[in-house]
């Protein structure tokens, strides 16, 4: 069961979609990793057990701070959001692309795991088995969360759009059974491209997909517009998770919750907040328009 | 149904690719890459032809349209191939480094209907986007001063190898970021008619600059000061930031969000007296595909466009991108007190522009009210 609220990240690592001047005041604020803490510790006090992690190097802090404090955080799990994208940016605009994976599977990888890739062909694995590829960039990734709980595991959403475009519904589908049978956890996809994600995985034949998009009243980042999300949120078969639903800050967060909250197949919301007030006023908000949906569902029932 | 062929599949290449694979109008015949590695993986995944020689493929293939999306240095070869063969040009950023090149193929290219189109990005914000109305609608009076930043965390060490270390073939900080920070300029306010006192300086890097600081003097009187570093680990992401300062107010402007100060308010415009903040979810809009931002979905969809005859005027042609490469041309002659005798004849090619670019420019400031 996924959970119902889920605290976000991008606050912590200076991501702001709206304003960069917010976004550098948060990065600046959180470069101290015990103001991250600060506001983690303060949304486990609320009650909030979920919290989506971006793999930048930032998350490695908190992970080791969640395990240290494992007996405190034992009922909190995670939603990891991989790969982080901008972390490979600048290696693949210098380096390129295949230097820049290869260089992370090897700096990430135990040598039995090296030694695995070079027998299988070494370079030419790329040209080969892109899909091993994927996997061993995964086992990457997912080495910061080991002994803590992990919900879903997200494709972020840079390279599922990408993928997207490219129609490789093939490596979406990898994706999914490797997580699967390896870490026994479902995958999520991250899009801006919901509706056309959403064709795509169910054409290949995914069950009930977990994708989390921008769902927001004002159709900020919803493509390739608010009528197709709403559309199939109301007649696909899929498990949507809401973000941005304030849209960065532009929505109020009542009108915002009520927007999100009008839609019953959105289970869960992620939202990121950089305050205890916050956390707590979106939360109790959350709370009050899903007891709202669950009555008004009920008279409907009824 | 159009053609489309790909030259470059590096990390702009794939994102174009991305983009263009899913627009409804077009079909991706065939890439070129030197890279066999990649060939190899979009044979096996998609169904392209692939070359390692795009005078090969541009004989083999029937395509309307190319996108190059190769280092810099090759651009201006692969745009006159592309135009003999009579196809639409998309190229990446910076248009061509040497400026002779760049006005032949100009030259060129207007004897032809093909579009032509250079990756300014920054033209499809919708941020920019309205700076640029409020600049048409005289909101803030005559210009005086600007400047325009760009700051990145792209080079954080000294890196001989590759093409962005290497100036010759289009790298450091002045053609990379540079030509993004400048066409903003050139987009808001027009080219400048001198430039002076340049600083190209190395903060990591051996054989490029990895900051630039340079003014931009006006005939006109505005005054503005560029300033580009991309050795800043601060930011995130590259970011633009513009400021104008004119005699009714001050726009500051980045990519998120634009802050307006007015000395009067603008009851028709909905501006206050003071500051106005405008945010980039007051302006966005959706695209069919988004993929690493919509400005540039919204720029090749602009390409595609244009190829369809459904948009008349490219507002980034080659001509208008060849401005950039001249400035940057006398920036880097501004710098470089050694080069004073090929200044005598660069400065010429900064006044040649003029002509050229003046009507237009004169037009808007007209429009603006600003007296020339």
């Amino acid at each position: 069961m996924i959970d119902r609220i889920i605290l976000g990240d991008n606050q912590f690592f200076g991501i702001n979609h709206m304003s960069e001047q917010k976004a550098s005041a948060l990065s600046e604020k959180f470069m101290d990793l015990r103001n991250i803490l600060n506001v983690i510790d303060a949304a486990y006090d609320c009650g909030i057990r979920a919290l989506m992690l971006n793999t930048n190097d930032r998350a490695k802090g908190i992970c080791d701070y969640l395990r240290e404090n494992s007996s405190r955080y034992s009922d909190f799990c995670l939603y990891p959001s991989m790969p982080y994208a901008h972390k490979y940016a600048n290696s693949v605009a210098q380096k390129g692309i295949f230097t820049t994976i290869k260089e992370t599977i090897i700096s990430g990888n135990s040598f039995g795991d090296i030694i695995q890739l070079v027998t299988k062909g070494g370079s030419t694995l790329f040209e080969k088995d892109m899909i091993k590829v994927m996997q061993l960039l995964v086992d990457v990734e997912m080495k910061m969360f080991r002994g803590l709980q992990v919900k879903v595991i997200f494709l972020q959403n840079i390279v599922t759009d990408l993928l997207l475009g490219f129609c490789l519904k093939e490596i979406f589908m990898a994706f999914s059974d490797y997580v699967q049978s390896r870490y026994g956890i479902e995958a999520g996809f991250i899009t801006m491209n919901m509706p056309r994600l959403l064709e795509l995985l169910l054409e290949s034949g995914m069950e009930n997909p977990i994708v989390c998009s921008a769902i927001n009243k004002s159709g900020y980042l919803m493509n390739p517009d608010i009528a197709s999300y709403e559309a199939v949120l109301r007649k696909k078969s899929f498990r949507p998770i809401a973000m941005s639903i304030m849209a960065s800050g532009a929505i109020v967060p009542e009108d915002a919750v009520r927007y999100v909250s009008a839609f019953p197949s959105i289970g869960s919301i992620v939202f990121g907040a950089s305050s205890e007030h916050h956390l707590n006023e979106t939360k109790q908000l959350i709370e009050r328009y899903s007891g709202l949906k669950n009555n008004a569902d009920r008279v409907c029932d009824s | 149904m159009i053609k489309a062929g790909f030259i470059g599949f590096g990390r702009m290449g794939i994102t174009h690719f991305s983009i263009l694979n899913s627009h409804p109008d077009v079909e991706i015949v065939a890439v070129c890459d030197q890279s066999r590695m990649m060939l190899n993986i979009l044979k096996k995944y998609l169904s392209v032809a692939t070359y390692a020689d795009y005078h090969q493929m541009m004989e083999s293939e029937s395509m309307d349209c190319i996108i190059i999306s190769t280092p810099s240095d090759s651009h201006s070869e692969i745009i006159r191939t592309a135009v003999e063969n009579n196809m639409h040009v998309f190229c990446e950023k910076p248009f061509c480094l040497n400026t002779e090149d760049g006005k032949r193929i100009v030259e060129n290219i207007n004897h032809k209907s093909l579009v032509n189109q250079v990756g300014y990005v920054n033209r499809f914000n919708e941020v920019f986007e309205e700076v640029k109305k409020l600049l048409e609608q005289n909101l803030i009076g005559d210009i005086r001063y600007f400047t325009s930043e760009m700051h990145g965390a792209t080079v954080l060490k000294d890196s001989k190898s590759g093409w962005r270390s290497n100036r010759e073939t289009g790298g450091g900080c002045l053609y990379d970021f540079g030509s993004h920070c400048i066409d903003l300029v050139v987009y808001l306010l027009g080219p400048p008619d001198r430039i002076s006192g340049t600083i190209l300086q190395s903060v990591y890097s051996s054989e490029v600059e990895d900051m630039v600081s340079s003014n931009f003097i006006y005939d006109n009187g505005i005054r503005g000061s560029v300033f580009i570093n991309w050795s800043d680990e601060t930011y995130r992401k590259p970011a633009n930031i513009i400021t104008l300062f004119g005699t009714h107010g001050k726009i500051i402007a980045d990519k998120h969000a634009v802050k307006i100060y007015l000395k009067e308010s603008q009851p028709q415009q909905n501006l206050n007296k003071g500051w106005n903040t405008r945010y980039i979810t007051d302006f966005s809009k959706s695209v069919r595909m988004y993929v690493r931002g919509n400005e540039f979905t919204r720029q090749l969809d602009h390409f595609v466009s244009c190829i369809s005859g459904n948009t008349l005027n490219n507002t980034i042609g080659f001509n208008e991108a060849l401005k950039t490469d001249i400035i940057i041309k006398n920036i880097i002659i501004d710098a470089n007190p050694d080069q004073v005798k090929n200044a005598d004849s660069d400065s010429v090619l900064l006044t040649d522009m003029q002509p050229k670019a003046k009507p237009m420019w004169r037009k808007i400031l007209n429009g603006r009210g600003v007296s020339l």
